[in-house]
């Protein structure tokens, strides 16, 4: 996102137009055979369903099953206000709000069921966020559960307005509305394409994407995911209520069960089985499991003796419930896993750029991070016990003691993570005491953690990206610079296309060091970024902390054991034991204070 | 007053059934931090069992305790199928893996059985009730809860007092740390899914003596309301599930009495509304289990 946003849109959208084109083709092919032409249609109105699910289900990692109870309450929606007077006064006469008067063209009527899904939307997002839903997360499992079911329910037993569950509502005692090859299903297959695919690559789907690969390292990096997800929700359920009104208008008619587990199972095992983070993933899904769907259908009407046991009813099913098992046990990213084709395209015509020169050292903070008395206590044991520490901008401070010394909550409290009983944090003269992680990070303050907490699916570039653009917003004063110019500043050039996850361990430490740099802090906390590195490796991290906070203006607190690394790379050290700042001072003062030797150097001293 | 007493009677003995469903579902998720939608299969397995075994000749005295074992085995068949091979994946794996468990039996009735219900008959004293006073008392409550009362102190005694239970306890609370003191995660979690097997198959028998029927969505309903009633009591805890089983059955019974009848219908899909408000308004489930994620 160097470049103009526009332009970062060109492949992606280019890449749209192309998976359009193929899918658009076999439709064609399809269509062009009778027997096939309402399987065509069918497809096409479940690709656009399956994309809208590879929106929310894909960018955010959110497990939803309610996506389909969206699906019926917009069908439900369409149907009410679509089908003429005549054919609601004999089916639901009695209508609530003179519903059963209204006439809308389809058109009309599409757009007011995708508006009431919306605002449904809202409600179950807030819903959602309250809940704390994350990648994941049972709660929203739950709520999008209880969605499909609550929506089931009123829906068979809402006979006034729906008709009921036995018969349904329907345009037309002769079967379906034919949509077959018509503009409105074609634009809305290359809308729902284009919206699924360019919206991975707006701030907002990548925000959501960092959140999916870790929610609380996301947060600590100034991301509410909260925002992103219902960003990314309000657009999914848009795009499924568009493709669920087509299906009933397709269908003809609308009952409980047009919209409920089966349809639910179908489309998820598609989106899963074709790759949910991939928008070409979800369309593959969409063609793969129709073939093995049709292809089942054919061969359980197979007579084969002695294979009648397999060739039967039902064959279809089965094959559904084992695409989605099979492929949770062995591919669980699915058959693209996040394989875009313009992703494609973009590596093979636009070859390596070669590294951009490092951009020039941005002005040194004037704040001072400034922690006091701060006491926290979990039960009965205290782990900080009125500590301090300050530091400013410019300067390495070190923070050493012994394991269970309170190191890490000392800068958790600082960060947000953990919520100190007493004492305040201070960056200039904003109070940061209190605030959660997300409003810390925007104020200035960047982390890394002890076990090294990458985006893991996302490619390195990605991982500082993302970072980048939170700072972008949230960091206006400050001048950044460029991934590129991070990325090689951390040595990272070559591996930028890699996945954090393929990263060897000391890489991965250098990664989080250049992420938290693209954060655009006025602090960079780090900790313990040297556990597990040789003696050498430990040296190289030295030069690389110390130009990495020059070249963003930026103070350091550091935690580690590796004492050849704080006294060669600190300008103050200050020594926690038991929770208690023991000791305070240059790094030669504190080795030779007797009360460090005691407490922390002991055994060796 | 009575009419209160009759409804909180009634609400635990179909919490009882919940309670017994729930439990079985915290195990699991003790030990491998799955939430197992397919846990209902157990019952589905069960109720054709029965039904089979109905047709046949035997009656609900020999029966009972074939069901247990059944759902014991289907669920050690489960977990060596499909769950083994998810351990310590991402939650959306697990999550999908039991949906797809849950999909795929479903699956297989309709095509080797029927996508139809099968009928099988209850025992007669099913509905039978006798008089305390003013209250009338069914046979049928008294038992579920006597019986899942005895059954909770059973694995009660179980967990607290045997090193199968110690180590099961162990690894549900800190399953890494289990595994370095030497517990052996295999075995653990094979006899997990062992108890929570034994449990459903005890829940499955009471559950059917009073439907009566067999079919391929047999389970759902049972794994749904053990699944809820885990989540309200917040999922890594026992105790916790036990509770929510039996709140889940009271809420029940005062809802379906109280309820104007027009939209009694609904009962099942406002249970669904309230757990997923109470999700919203206190995540950590009823009763909090403390998880703190270290960094």
């Amino acid at each position: 996102m160097d470049s103009d946003p526009i332009r970062h849109l060109i492949t992606p959208g280019l890449g749209s137009l192309f998976l359009f084109s193929v899918i658009g083709g076999v439709f064609l092919l399809l269509s062009g055979d009778d027997s096939f032409s309402d399987l065509a249609t069918q497809m096409m109105i479940n690709t656009v369903v399956v994309l809208g699910l590879q929106i929310y289900i894909g960018n955010t990692g959110i497990l939803s099953f309610g996506h389909i109870g969206f699906g019926a309450i917009s069908g439900y929606a369409f149907a009410i206000f679509a089908v003429s007077p005549s054919r609601k006064l004999i089916q639901i006469p009695n209508a609530p709000l003179g519903l059963a008067e209204i006439d809308l063209t389809p058109f009309q009527s599409g757009i007011a069921a995708i508006a009431i899904t919306l605002v449904i939307a809202i409600i179950v997002g807030l819903a959602l966020s309250r809940s704390g839903a994350r990648s994941g997360s049972v709660a929203a499992v739950v709520i999008t559960l209880a969605l499909l079911f609550v929506v089931h329910e009123v829906a068979t037993n809402w006979i006034d307005l729906t008709r009921g569950g036995k018969t349904g509502l329907s345009f037309s005692p002769f079967g379906g509305n034919t949509l077959q090859g018509s503009y409105p299903i074609i634009l809305l297959l290359f809308a729902a394409i284009a919206v699924a695919r360019l919206f991975k690559e707006t701030r907002a789907g990548r925000l959501a994407q960092a959140a999916r690969e870790d929610d609380l390292v996301a947060r600590a990096m100034g991301i509410n995911p909260a925002v992103q997800q219902m960003i990314a929700l309000l657009l999914s359920v848009a795009v499924v209520a568009a493709g669920s009104a087509m299906r009933v208008y397709e269908i003809g008619s609308i009952s409980p069960r047009l919209f409920f587990f089966d349809y639910t199972l179908l489309t998820l095992t598609m989106l899963i089985v074709g790759g949910r983070y991939s928008v070409t993933g979800a369309v593959a899904g969409v063609l793969v499991i129709t073939a093995g769907k049709e292809l089942t259908r054919n061969l359980a009407e197979l007579d084969v003796d002695g294979f009648n046991w397999f060739f039967r009813d039902g064959l279809t099913d089965i094959f559904l419930g084992a695409a989605m098992l099979g492929f949770m046990i062995m591919r669980p990213a699915g058959l693209l896993g996040d394989w875009e084709f313009d992703h494609w395209l973009l590596r093979r015509f636009k070859g390596a750029k070669s590294p951009v020169p490092v951009s020039k050292p941005t002005i040194m903070t004037s704040a001072q991070l400034k922690a006091d008395s701060v006491s926290v206590r979990f039960g009965g044991f205290i782990a900080l016990d009125d500590a301090a520490l300050t530091a400013k901008g410019g300067e390495v401070v070190g923070l050493i003691g012994p394991n269970g010394a309170g190191k890490t909550t000392l800068l958790n409290v600082i960060t947000g993570l953990v919520q100190s009983d007493n004492g305040t944090v201070l960056i200039g003269s904003n109070s940061l005491t209190g605030l959660t992680p997300i409003k810390i990070a925007r104020a200035g303050l960047a982390r890394t953690f002890q076990n090294i907490r990458l985006f893991p699916a996302l490619s390195v570039g990605e991982n500082v990206e993302v970072i980048r653009l939170v700072a972008h917003r949230h960091r206006q004063g400050k001048e950044m610079p460029s991934t590129d110019s991070l990325l090689v500043k951390a040595g990272l050039w070559d591996q930028k296309e890699w996945r954090a996850s393929e990263l060897d361990y000391g890489n991965g430490r250098r990664l989080e060091l250049a992420r938290a740099a693209a954060a655009g802090p006025d602090f960079l906390l780090l900790d313990e970024p040297t556990s597990g590195m040789s003696d050498s490796e430990s040296i190289d991290m030295i030069a690389q902390v110390r130009t990495m906070a020059e070249l963003i203006g930026a103070g350091v607190v550091v935690i580690d054991h590796d004492l050849n690394f704080i006294t060669g790379i600190c300008d103050r050290v200050y020594v926690l034991d038991q929770g208690r700042v023991i000791a305070e001072g240059s790094p030669a003062e504190i080795s030779n204070n007797p009360l460090v030797l005691a407490a922390y150097l002991g055994e060796k001293a | 007053m009575t009419e209160l007493i009759q409804q909180i009677i009634d609400g635990l003995g179909r919490g009882g059934i919940y309670a017994l469903l729930a439990l079985g579902i915290a195990v699991i998720f003790g030990v491998m931090h799955l939430i197992n939608f397919a846990h209902g299969e157990l019952i589905t397995v069960s109720a054709y069992s029965s039904y089979w075994l109905f047709s046949i000749g035997l009656d609900w005295w020999l029966i009972a305790p074939i069901i247990v074992v059944v759902a014991l085995v289907t669920a050690v068949i489960i977990e060596f199928v499909a769950f083994r091979w998810v351990r310590g994946a991402p939650d959306f794996t697990m999550l999908m893996t039991s949906f797809g468990v849950h999909f795929l039996v479903q699956a297989l009735f309709v095509m080797y059985v029927s996508a139809n219900f099968r009928q099988f008959p209850r025992p007669e004293w099913i509905f039978a009730t006798f008089r305390v006073g003013q209250l009338n008392l069914e046979i049928y409550d008294l038992t579920v809860i006597v019986i899942t009362l005895l059954t909770l102190l059973a694995t009660y005694l179980l967990l607290q007092r045997t090193m199968f239970g110690i180590s099961l306890r162990a690894a549900a609370e800190d399953f890494d740390t289990a595994r370095l003191m030497g517990i052996r995660s295999n075995r653990v979690i094979r006899s997990a899914f062992v108890l929570s097997g034994v449990l459903a198959g005890i829940a499955a028998v009471f559950w059917l003596m009073r439907s009566g029927q067999a079919g391929p969505t047999a389970g759902l309903s049972p794994m749904l309301k053990g699944v809820l009633a885990a989540l309200i009591g917040g999922l890594g805890s026992l105790s916790g599930a036990v509770l929510g089983g039996f709140v889940l059955g009271l809420v029940e019974v005062l809802l379906i009495s109280r309820l104007p009848s027009s939209i009694a219908g609904l009962t099942d899909g406002i249970v669904f509304l309230l757990i997923a408000l109470l999700f919203v308004f206190r995540p950590q489930g009823l009763i909090s289990v403390k998880h703190v994620e270290r960094v």
